[in-house]
This record gives structure tokens, C-alpha cells and sequence, in this order.
């Protein structure tokens, strides 16, 4: 049984379509990739997963699926008076869980304990971005719902969260939505994938999804489109 | 002044403040603090009905803030309108209202307050809704602070954060309302602004800012009250003023 699935999904904005007829499903133990150009409605369909969002259509989560969200973006005052140790308790879970402590989730995202005691609105962008995925994996989630988890991300650090992604994939049978714009990363990491401009472009395998006359149809990129991308997957 | 009544206005004064000064905490960790000032403003014709018609004041008070708070809220979450827009139209229609209704020696009470004229009872229930408030704030501590943070991330974990935002602002309605006798309507927002900015400004932590924002409280309150008798001034001016000098000290201490 799927533990996310979509059935005709559209959201209207201000009388405008922001998404049409969306579908798809993702299993345990997936990574599902979310493509599509900037405004093509992929943020938005994450908050209406999420229930932030209303929508005509179905979405329907698993019995007691728990999600971990990591935003695009929080905004945060510089002066917010809460630090790292704080904001990482502030994630409901049952009971101790040694696996999940404030210490050792910074940990699986490569940062040091001691920004523990940093306020939060003193981050980087990065080491933020950082927190919010180890944010998002306290209290066992089924399903993490990632909106560009790397976007500002250096190199290094890229890898440590795309490397915990897929370790987490596999440990746990976590299922994992991810927006990315980076296309490497889909072929590398995604089991699946969902193009979206409004409508729904493609889904499927990477592989057989992305053909070069879906992705012109969805960037307007065409064939030099293509050949680059082409370049990107066989560098991998 | 009786010695019973001054302990009465200190009493009073301090749980108010302490209340006031954590639902501050909360309140600016998203930018509320003019939105809240102004919804103080909503009780107006409230504190006026319940002297024309003989009731509590408080009464009348917490009803119209209630009231107030709600038609924002609903108001908020189906139009989308910003807050601060909806507030100030609905609280410059609320002082319009409760100048019509009331003389002018009554608005001048309900502006600027007077707690020394406070009676054991109104004492006891300031106290009581003070440590019902302290408590609500504490039991939901984690719910409202990551709801006031991101609502998304409120939303990702299975909370409600529109009705909590609702309590918060029910709350928040209580304790400006408990306060009002206090400071009045003008003055009612300094109980909540300015000792959480205070705390803001050198609290290394969300729990240390939280008790500092109460202390900060509760020792304006105390220095006004004593003040205020010493010279024969209203306490509730003398608090405010208090209040404001260890912000502008607690600034040089901000690290930047």
C-alpha cells in the first residue's frame, strides 16, 4: 500500500490554476523527486500535503504516517531567542529516544555540538538548513517531505545530506518527496519522478520519464536541454 | 491608602504583570507587538458597558476582546488580509464605539486605569486569572512556540496551529483584559511589550527569555507600585515609565 497518494490534485490561487490534475504515489523505502520550473506549483503541493493548502482532488496518507518537513525557507529574526538544543526539542516524539537526540541528530547532519548553544536566528543559511534536516528526521517520520533541502548547502555538506537521505531510505524504509533543481541528483538519488508546470508533465523512473521531449515540454529547453543533462548523468 | 489595599494594588500588580510580561515572551516571537497594542484598545466599549450597566468591567472587557480577536481571526484565515490592517480597523472602530458610550471622567479611567481603587476580590481574580494564564502558557510552551516560529513546521507535526493561534490570542485577550485596571486601555500594551523586549535583548535562551520576560514584569510592577505610593502618583504611568528605563539598560547590554 502506497503511503502517500495523490488522485487529481489542483489548487486555485487567487482564481488562478496553480496545479491540475495532479497524481501519483510513493512506497516505502522510495525517493520520489519533484521537478519542475520556478512558480510551476511544487512548494504548493507540498503545503497541500501538508494540509496548509486547500485543493479539489484526493490525498490520501497512510494510516498514522508521520511527516518531517523541511521548508525551502524560514524566515527567522536574527535576535529570536531560541537556540539550536531548544529548537530541536521543540519536535514532538514519544518518549527518551537516545537515536534521535538533539546531539546525535547534529551529528548525522556533519555539524558540531557545539552550536547546540547558538541562537537559531545566528545561523548561516547553510548550518539552518542543516538543522532543519535533522530537525525533520527526530521522532521517526514515515515520510519526509524535502523542498530543496540543499539549496544553501556547500558542496561538502550536500553530500552529507543527500548520503543521510538515502542511508535513512534504507535503514528505515523512510519514504522521501524531494523538490530539487539539481538534475544529477535525481538521476543519483530518485527512485521516481514528477515534472510539473502547473500539469503534470511526467512520472515514472528517471530513466524513462525524463525523455528528452518531456523535459523540453516542461523547461522549453529542447535538445541542447538535453544534451547537457545527458553529460550530468553519465559524469555520475 | 490602607496598608490592605496597597498590598491588594501589589499583589494584583505583580501577578498581572507577570502574566503580561510571558504572554509578551510569546507574542513577539512573531512581530506582534503593535498588533497586540492596538487589539488592547478593543476593550474600550466593553470597560463602558459595564459601567453603564452595572457589571464588571473586566467582564465587559474580556467580552469585546474576545469578540475582537475572533472576527480577526476568522476574518484572517478567509481573506488572507494582513493582521495589522484587520486590527487597526476593527480597534478604531472599537474606540469609536466606547467613546460614544462613555463620559469623559470614566474614559480617562478606562485609558490611563487605576488599580489603587481595586477591592480584595478584584485582587483575588487578577491573581487567579494571572496563574490560569502563566499556566496555559506553560503547559502549551512548546505548541505555541513553534506555531509563533512557522506555522508550517506547527502543521508538519500534526498541531493545529490556527487554533492555536486562537488560544494564544485568547489568552492573550485574558491577561490585557486582567490588566486593563492596571495600566487602562492606552497603557495596557507596555505590560506585555516591554518587559519581553527587555528580556529579549540579553535572554540567551527561549526558557531564560520567557522567566525574564515575567521577572522584568513583575519588578516593574513592584518599583512602579512603591514609587507611585512614595510620590502620589498612578501606578500605572509610573510602571510603564519604569519599565521603559530598564529596556533602554537593557539595550547597552544586547550583544549585537
Amino acid at each position: 500500500m502506497p503511503i502517500l497518494e495523490v488522485k487529481n490534485l489542483s489548487v486555485v490561487q487567487n482564481r488562478r490554476p496553480v496545479l491540475e490534475e495532479i497524481s501519483f504515489s510513493t512506497e516505502k523505502g522510495e525517493i520520489l523527486a519533484v521537478i519542475g520550473p520556478n512558480g510551476a506549483g511544487k512548494t504548493t503541493l507540498f503545503r497541500a500535503i501538508l494540509g496548509a493548502q486547500k485543493f479539489r482532488g484526493e490525498i490520501i496518507k497512510a494510516k498514522g504516517t508521520r511527516i518531517g518537513y523541511v521548508p525551502q525557507k524560514l524566515d527567522l529574526e536574527r535576535d529570536l531567542p531560541v537556540t539550536v538544543r531548544e529548537f530541536l526539542t521543540l519536535r514532538p516524539h514519544e518518549g527518551e529516544d537516545k537515536n534521535h537526540s538533539p546531539e546525535r541528530v547534529l551529528q548525522m547532519v556533519g555539524l558540531q555540538e557545539i552550536l547546540l548553544k547558538r541562537k537559531i536566528g545566528e545561523l548561516s543559511s547553510g548550518e539552518l538548513q542543516r538543522i532543519m534536516v535533522a530537525w525533520s528526521v527526530i521522532g521517526h517520520p514515515d515520510l519526509l517531505l524535502f523542498d530543496e533541502p540543499t539549496a544553501s548547502i556547500d558542496i561538502a555538506g550536500q553530500g552529507t545530506v543527500y548520503d543521510l537521505l538515502h542511508r535513512l531510505q534504507d535503514e528505515q524504509g523512510l519514504a522521501v518527496i524531494l523538490i530539487s533543481h539539481d538534475l544529477s541528483v535525481v538521476y543519483k538519488y530518485a527512485d521516481k519522478v514528477l515534472c510539473i508546470n502547473r500539469s503534470q508533465v511526467c512520472f515514472g523512473h528517471p530513466s524513462e520519464a525524463l525523455s528528452p521531449d518531456e523535459l523540453g515540454k516542461l523547461y522549453g529547453g529542447g535538445k541542447k536541454f538535453y544534451h547537457h543533462i545527458h553529460d550530468t548523468h553519465e559524469n555520475n | 491608602m490602607k496598608t490592605t489595599d496597597f498590598l491588594y494594588t501589589l499583589l494584583a500588580g505583580s501577578a498581572i504583570a507577570a502574566a503580561g510580561g510571558m504572554i509578551g515572551s510569546f507574542a513577539l516571537l512573531r512581530r506582534m507587538a503593535l498588533v497586540g497594542d492596538a487589539l488592547s484598545h478593543i476593550a474600550l466599549p466593553g470597560i463602558a458597558l459595564g459601567l453603564i450597566f452595572h457589571f464588571n468591567p473586566f467582564l465587559g472587557a474580556f467580552l469585546f476582546l474576545a469578540l475582537g480577536t475572533l472576527i480577526i481571526w476568522t476574518v484572517e484565515h478567509k481573506t488572507k488580509l494582513p493582521v495589522d490592517t484587520l486590527v487597526g480597523v476593527v480597534f478604531t472602530l472599537a474606540l469609536a464605539v466606547g467613546a460614544l458610550l462613555s463620559t469623559e471622567e470614566e474614559i480617562l479611567e478606562a485609558l490611563f486605569g487605576d488599580i489603587t481603587s481595586i477591592t480584595g476580590l478584584d485582587m483575588l481574580v487578577a491573581v487567579l486569572i494571572s496563574f490560569i494564564i502563566v499556566f496555559l502558557l506553560l503547559f502549551y510552551y512548546k505548541k505555541f512556540s513553534l506555531t509563533l516560529i512557522s506555522p508550517d513546521l506547527s502543521l508538519s507535526v500534526g498541531y493545529k496551529p490556527h487554533m492555536l493561534e486562537l488560544l494564544f490570542l485568547t489568552i492573550f485577550a485574558l491577561g490585557v483584559a486582567a490588566g486593563i485596571k492596571f495600566t487602562g486601555v492606552l497603557l495596557i500594551g507596555s505590560i506585555v511589550i516591554i518587559p519581553a523586549a527587555t528580556a529579549r535583548n540579553i535572554a540567551p535562551s527561549m526558557r531564560s527569555y520567557i522567566w525574564l520576560s515575567a521577572f522584568f514584569g513583575v519588578l516593574g510592577a513592584v518599583v512602579g507600585i512603591f514609587a507611585a505610593k512614595i510620590y502620589g502618583l498612578a501606578p500605572g504611568p509610573v510602571f510603564v515609565i519604569i519599565a521603559g528605563i530598564f529596556f533602554f539598560a537593557s539595550v547597552f547590554l544586547r550583544k549585537s
